[in-house]
């Protein structure tokens, strides 16, 4: 049986190379977390979507439960998920981040 | 609002052996910086680490004791090596 907020979850995470399960949105962020988030992929020039799960605490308890990681914000890169900027932080200084989204766009002219 | 010692034993009593050092980031004693030195995290990747920290913390971040938490985490080998 599927559950169709898990549905639309995995369709967005399908749809964004990079995308970002915050609170509040690009014009106006509701979290410190979420704008350091921003900040951390505005570096590297690759188009990046954020959803805000605020207004939605049914979609929020489903993410939680698929990534088994309780706090927002929550980033999925080219499908995969790569928690929150503690992860990205130590993944860039090793080097780790422009190569990975070089990757998810490489089907893309860029 | 959390005590940094209760902050510590919720962390230590989950994964044994652990160098907790903890910085209030408001002045409100909700939003913290964690760094754990600790061998259970040996052979863990970085998210695997950080979920062990928020179930060490699952009750005070749901009940609101805990608004934001940032975690460092390192094993002891990596936390020589810098």
């Amino acid at each position: 049986m599927s559950n169709p907020i898990e549905d639309e979850i995995k369709k967005e995470i399908a749809q964004h190379k990079i995308l970002i399960y915050g609170k509040g949105t690009k014009t106006a962020p509701q979290c410190g977390f979420t704008v350091e988030t921003m900040e951390f992929f505005n570096k590297f020039g690759y188009p990046y979507e954020l959803i805000n799960v605020l207004p939605n605490p049914e979609k929020r308890e489903a993410l939680s439960k698929m990534t088994n990681w309780p706090t927002l914000p929550k980033v999925f890169i080219n499908g995969q998920f790569y928690g929150d900027t503690d992860i990205l932080g130590p993944m860039e200084e090793k080097g780790e981040i422009q190569p990975l989204l070089k990757e998810a766009f490489s089907d893309q002219a860029n | 609002m959390m005590t940094f010692e209760d902050l510590t034993t919720h962390i230590t009593q989950a994964l044994g052996e652990a160098e907790v050092s903890v910085m209030d980031r408001t002045g409100t004693m909700d939003h913290f910086t964690v760094k754990i030195i600790s061998d259970a995290f040996q052979g863990k990747n970085l998210l695997d680490r950080h979920r062990m920290v928020y179930q060490a913390l699952d009750s005070p971040l749901k009940d609101g004791r805990i608004h934001a938490l940032e975690i460092q985490a390192k094993t002891k080998d990596e936390a020589q090596g810098g």
